[in-house]
């Protein structure tokens, strides 16, 4: 039967249904030709070496990224010290590299690396999710606008891409040709709108926020603060100026801003936030909304101080003194950034650009400021910036400004008290001293009166006559005989 | 309010305490010194909208700070700027002189922004005609020689005020009228530029 059943079906030889181990059972294709018990033994065998080159080669990626990240940390080290927040920004970005490298390989090995490579992952997952969330979120928001433009909206659609497209091809080019090329779209876009597709200015402005958003926050991380340019380095400059001039005081600017009311400083807080939350937007426009933000409170700042409207003298100074008290990060990147790829007529005529172009000069003016420019003398000006004195700040600065209003006006009064304290004793040891030298003073004249008298003891002489004048040299006159009288003789 | 659409920008320079300030102010909410202020909250950036021969012109103006320690940062302010109020006070030649240097400035830096002289405080020349610190032929002579348009204003009384900004609109509408007659040629250039422009991204 088993030899007619051979002869009759498919050829398979008695040897090769048995295990490929010769164990003597059977054997399963699905387990390449060996029997379940030897195919277990083989697969874990396989599957440990795996493991094992991978490791190996996990460790080595991860070694040579340390060295790459180290070198390269210790050419920025010496000016990277004290600006931490860069400094987070970079190895953030760094951790990120690394994590896309490792990702890759985490593909094909299963087990082994991937407890370690969670943890390198930890940082940068929520990052980049939050990215592409917020990417996903312009882009939607996009196409639901553009649904209300009907036609104009696919075009729109249309160039958007074609322009993000070419921009990829274009991330060699320098920043400047990279901005012309986002300039010349938003210009072609607006123009086509209007003349082609008749759409009302109104509606044009608006489209336009929307083509700005949506294609911004895609090439943000291309075009914010590329490594091409020295902005980066422009940032720090500033970063150090303010900080080196952290003892001017508004009264030097003439900032007429009031901060004992707390109405005003809650301004000047507001304002400040405002100004540093600028650097966390990733559209143009958004980070004008900002500087739009903080210059509104500054006016209500000094509108409650003054009791009248701000005008542009009022205004200027007060902005820089918040710059100079906030210190915004990455100042000069933002404004380059801001310059380059906002929609230009935003920028060169509306009220955003207005307080855009404050910001600017504010920078400007810190960047060159001197001690003509604060009414100081060149030397109070080159002592407070070496930092060798510093003006007398007031006293409610020198107090952290967490503590409560009341605990403050208390400090304050105990100060006052205590300089009152002072004056007084002053006061009296000047009295006393006072009384002792008019005491000495009376004593001394009275001693030099009587020297005086003792040294000319006190001579009546005999009036002089006038008549004797003639004859006053006549020593002798004494000795005359006494003057003839008239006699009588009875004769 | 900051979203609005503003055609021209319009900037105002000048001395400190000429009065550009009170200009926008008596302009925008036709008012001098004393008044309600609580709807404004600052006069350093005001637009408005304004008709000229029924169309219709957003003007963005620019208050400028004009004290002296700003002055390098003016270039800043008046860059695009399409119109340049410059201010001097009429009772104070010392504000003429540093009026003729924003002119200068203006004409070399700023060559399609037209630039209107603006004496202001004229009611104080009511007063008393002796105040007049420069004379008036003088700037008039000034004007002509730079192509300038000049006014004496007061902010108080209002004088001159509306006028002053009336044809600041004017002719921005005019030149842009002039422009669309001519720039036909202009469109078709961007337009080349633009085919250009992405037929270069596709390589």
């Amino acid at each position: 039967m088993s030899l007619k059943s051979e002869r009759r079906g498919i050829h398979v030889d008695q040897s090769e249904l048995l295990c490929k181990k010769g164990c003597g059972y059977y054997g399963n294709p699905a387990w390449q030709g060996f029997c379940s018990k030897c195919w277990r033994e083989e697969y874990h065998k396989a599957r440990q070496k795996q493991i094992q080159d991978d490791w190996e080669l996990a460790e080595r990626l991860q070694r040579e990224e340390e060295e790459a990240y180290a070198s390269s940390q210790s050419t920025q080290g010496a000016q990277s010290l004290t600006f931490s927040k860069f400094e987070e920004k970079k190895s953030n970005e760094k951790t990120r590299k690394v994590t896309t490298v490792k990702k890759f390989f985490s593909a094909s090995s299963r087990t082994g690396a991937k407890k370690e490579i969670h943890e390198a992952k930890a940082p940068s997952p929520s990052i980049n999710r939050q990215v592409s969330i917020e990417t996903d979120r312009a882009s939607k928001e996009f196409i639901e606008f553009l649904k209300t433009c009907h036609k104009s909206g696919q075009e729109i659609y249309k160039q958007c891409k074609m322009f993000l497209e070419a921009m990829h091809h274009k991330r060699e080019l320098s920043i400047e040709e990279q901005s012309e090329c986002a300039q010349d779209f938003y210009q072609n876009v607006a123009e086509k709108l209007q003349t082609r597709s008749k759409v009302s200015p109104e509606k044009v402005e608006k489209a336009m926020d929307q083509i700005e958003k949506y294609i911004m926050t895609r090439l943000y991380k291309y075009v914010f603060c590329p490594e091409t340019t020295d902005d980066e380095k422009k940032d720090l400059v500033v970063q150090k100026r303010i900080r080196a001039l952290h003892w001017v005081t508004p009264q030097m600017l003439c900032v007429p801003v009031n901060e004992e009311i707390p109405e005003v400083s809650d301004m000047v807080v507001k304002a400040i936030t405002d100004i540093i939350e600028m650097d966390s937007k990733r559209v143009p426009r958004d980070k004008l909304a900002c500087i739009t933000q903080c210059s509104k409170h500054i006016f209500n700042a000094i509108k409650i101080t003054k009791n009248e409207p701000a005008s542009a003298d009022d205004f200027l100074p007060t902005l820089i003194y918040i710059v100079l008290k906030g210190n915004p990060p990455r100042l000069q990147s933002n404004i380059q950034y801001i310059t380059r790829f906002c929609n230009p007529s935003r920028l060169m005529t509306g009220e955003d650009g207005y307080y855009f172009t404050n910001l600017c000069c504010a920078v400007a003016f810190i960047e060159k400021l001197d001690a003509q420019s604060l009414n100081l003398s060149q030397e109070d000006f080159d002592r407070y910036m070496s930092g060798q004195t510093s003006p007398k700040k007031q006293e409610s600065e020198n107090w952290s400004s967490d503590v409560c209003l009341g605990v403050k006006q208390m400090y304050k009064n105990l100060d006052l008290l205590s300089q009152l304290n002072e004056r007084q004793e002053r006061i009296v040891s000047e009295a006393k001293k006072l009384e002792k030298d008019l005491i000495d003073w009376t004593d001394g004249i009275t001693k030099e009166v009587q020297d005086i008298v003792e040294k000319y003891p006190l001579e009546i002489k005999p009036k002089n006559q006038p008549l004797a004048a003639i004859d006053s040299e006549n020593v002798e006159n004494d000795k005359l005989p006494p003057p003839l009288q008239p006699q009588v003789y009875a004769g | 309010m900051s979203g609005q659409r503003v055609d021209v920008k319009v900037v105002m320079l000048g001395k400190e305490y000429v009065g550009k300030t009170s200009l926008v102010e008596r302009y925008v909410h036709n008012r001098f010194l004393v008044g309600p202020y609580q709807n404004t909250i600052g006069a350093a950036f005001v637009a408005k909208v304004m008709s000229v021969g029924g169309r219709t012109v957003t003007l963005g103006i620019w208050d400028t700070a004009g004290s002296e320690r700003y002055e390098a940062m003016s270039r800043i302010y008046y860059r695009g700027a399409r119109a340049a109020i410059v201010c001097y006070d009429l009772t104070d030649s010392s504000s003429f002189q540093r009026a003729k240097f924003w002119v200068t400035e203006l004409q070399n830096f700023e060559e399609n922004c037209r630039i209107y002289l603006c004496g202001t405080k004229s009611d104080l020349l009511e007063e008393d005609r002796k105040k007049r610190g420069i004379d008036f032929h003088d700037v008039q002579d000034y004007a002509d020689e730079i192509k300038a348009e000049l006014f004496e204003t007061s902010s108080k009384t209002g004088q001159s005020v509306d006028e002053l900004f009336q044809k600041v609109a004017e002719d921005y509408v005019q030149l842009m009228a002039f422009q669309v007659m001519t720039e036909d040629e202009g469109v078709d250039l961007s337009q080349k530029n633009s085919t250009y422009f992405y037929s270069c991204c596709h390589h």
